[in-house]
């Protein structure tokens, strides 16, 4: 097991996270320590590996046993245990967000409705500046009022990705496969925008994916996981090399 | 005077029900344990048994025979049994898989992700039920309400035994029919028994219109 926090450049982040899991899911033993110090991190690995379960532990989805989350606050100590053997905080109370690698799309709800989702459910409001900004970084104007039935695979990624950014009191996005169903074209476009996004707003982000070019364009810091376990972690292009190595010999057979 | 009876003892019992069929179904569906098997099987009960069986169960339970029948009497100030009050708890317990087998199922068939993801977006159990599981299983409540309705209103069993036959009071639109037929008034019987096929009919036509409207919909996203 390793911990990625001890020579990790330091970006000066407002919330820091800490999420240790020793936990079983079937036959697969979730055990790793993840220590997210940089704005962008990527869970990276094979289908299986428990990436998509580390983001449900870290929402509080998973029963709570071998868990511990903890959230510290500027450079103070530790102002938030999330869980822990006596204290759990349930998922709506956890300043977390989450696009699920299905969409999960409220059917009955229109695309605009599904965005201010969080908004109402807190009994909070989304400010129309906030509204304005995700709605352009997912260019998703001229779809506001659509029924998810009516979205292409696409689109509906768009939808879900920008109800997790407009969500209040974010301080962790969780991506699960953001781009998957989006054209490599769309991906390049909308990237930057949405990295620019997060870093005015100061939330960072834990995504999975086991697209390589993706880990690479993003530059963040990589955690290679393997069956449950965390091989290796570090910049993309160091930890990413073997990978991409393999894949241009695959390639290049062709 | 019959039918009046019979409209008000059944959509007592299917407002009571829905209000007691909600959380349970809610509770059946989301557990996989042993616990979720037996109290399926304990509410599935009313299926199966002989209804006289459940009646006279009823007809003794409620009863000053039994400490919870003298609490109850105790609570109501009078037997319970022969009363109006009597036919509603009697029709509660019969007709209770009706109301929760639909809601199980409509509930079960909502996306996991869905209510997960509606939880980490911020909305609390109560939220999460109000603008998700509840609008998505509008179709499982009509179901629900309408099975409940309707088999409290053809109950027979149950009614004889725990109401007996007083006019007014007990007597619902099958004991009158049995009375009717009893005293050799078979065209009364039919008048009485043209009621409860119309009422039936009507009610079963709103399950599947809206079922129907539903599923050309749906054709429609298709095509």
């Amino acid at each position: 097991m390793l911990n990625a926090s001890s020579s990790t450049p330091q970006v000066q982040l407002i919330h820091h996270h800490r999420l240790s899991v020793d936990h079983c899911i079937g036959s697969l033993h979730l055990k790793a320590e993840l220590n997210l110090s940089c704005m962008w991190t990527i869970l990276f690995g094979p289908s299986g590996s428990g990436k998509s379960s580390l983001l449900r532990a870290a929402c509080g989805l998973l029963s709570r046993h071998g868990i511990r989350f903890i959230r510290s606050q500027g450079r103070e100590a530790e102002d938030l245990i999330l869980q822990n053997e006596t204290t759990f905080v349930p998922p709506h109370l956890r300043a977390i967000r989450w696009a699920p690698q299905d969409d999960a799309m409220f059917p009955h709800l229109s695309v605009l409705q599904n965005i201010l989702f969080s908004a109402t459910a807190r009994q909070s409001i989304v400010s129309s500046e906030t509204l304005n900004e995700v709605v352009s970084v997912f260019q998703l104007k001229p779809l506001l009022n659509r029924m998810p039935r009516d979205l292409s695979g696409g689109e509906r990624r768009r939808v879900s990705l920008a109800r997790a950014f407009a969500a209040p009191g974010c301080k962790l996005m969780l991506l699960d496969e953001p781009f998957s169903g989006i054209d490599r074209a769309l991906r390049d476009e909308l990237l930057p925008q949405m990295r620019a996004w997060l870093r005015d707003h100061d939330i960072p982000v834990l995504s999975v994916t086991h697209d390589v070019e993706e880990a690479l364009q993003l530059q963040a810091e990589v955690v290679l996981i393997r069956d449950g376990s965390i091989e290796d972690w570090g910049y993309a292009s160091k930890v990413l090399a073997a990978e991409r190595d393999r894949l241009r010999l695959n390639l290049s057979r062709y | 005077m019959d039918i009046a009876l019979t409209l008000r003892l059944a959509l007592t019992t299917t407002a009571i029900l829905l209000l007691i069929a909600t959380p349970l179904a809610l509770w059946i569906a989301s557990r996989h344990t042993l616990s979720r098997r037996i109290v399926q099987a304990a509410v599935a009960l009313p299926l199966v048994l002989p209804p006289t069986v459940l009646g006279f169960y009823l007809l003794v339970g409620l009863g000053p025979l039994t400490a919870f029948g003298r609490l109850l009497i105790r609570i109501v100030g009078h037997p319970l049994a022969f009363t109006f009050t009597g036919l509603v708890i009697g029709s509660v317990i019969f007709s209770l898989p009706f109301a929760v087998q639909p809601l199980v199922a409509g509930f079960s068939n909502i996306d996991r992700d869905l209510i997960d993801t509606a939880r980490v977006l911020g909305a609390s159990p109560w939220t999460v039920f109000r603008r998700i599981i509840a609008p998505l299983s509008r179709a499982a409540f009509l179901t629900s309400a309408v099975l409940t309705f309707t088999h409290t209103v053809g109950e027979f069993g149950v009614v004889l035994m725990l109401g007996g036959d007083i006019p007014g009071v007990t007597r619902t639109l099958s004991i009158a029919i049995y009375d009717q037929v009893q005293d050799a008034q078979y065209a009364a019987a039919n008048h009485t028994a043209l009621w409860l096929v119309g009422l039936s009919f009507v009610a079963l036509l709103a399950v599947y219109s809206r079922n129907g409207a539903r599923n050309s919909r749906s054709e429609g996203d298709l095509a």
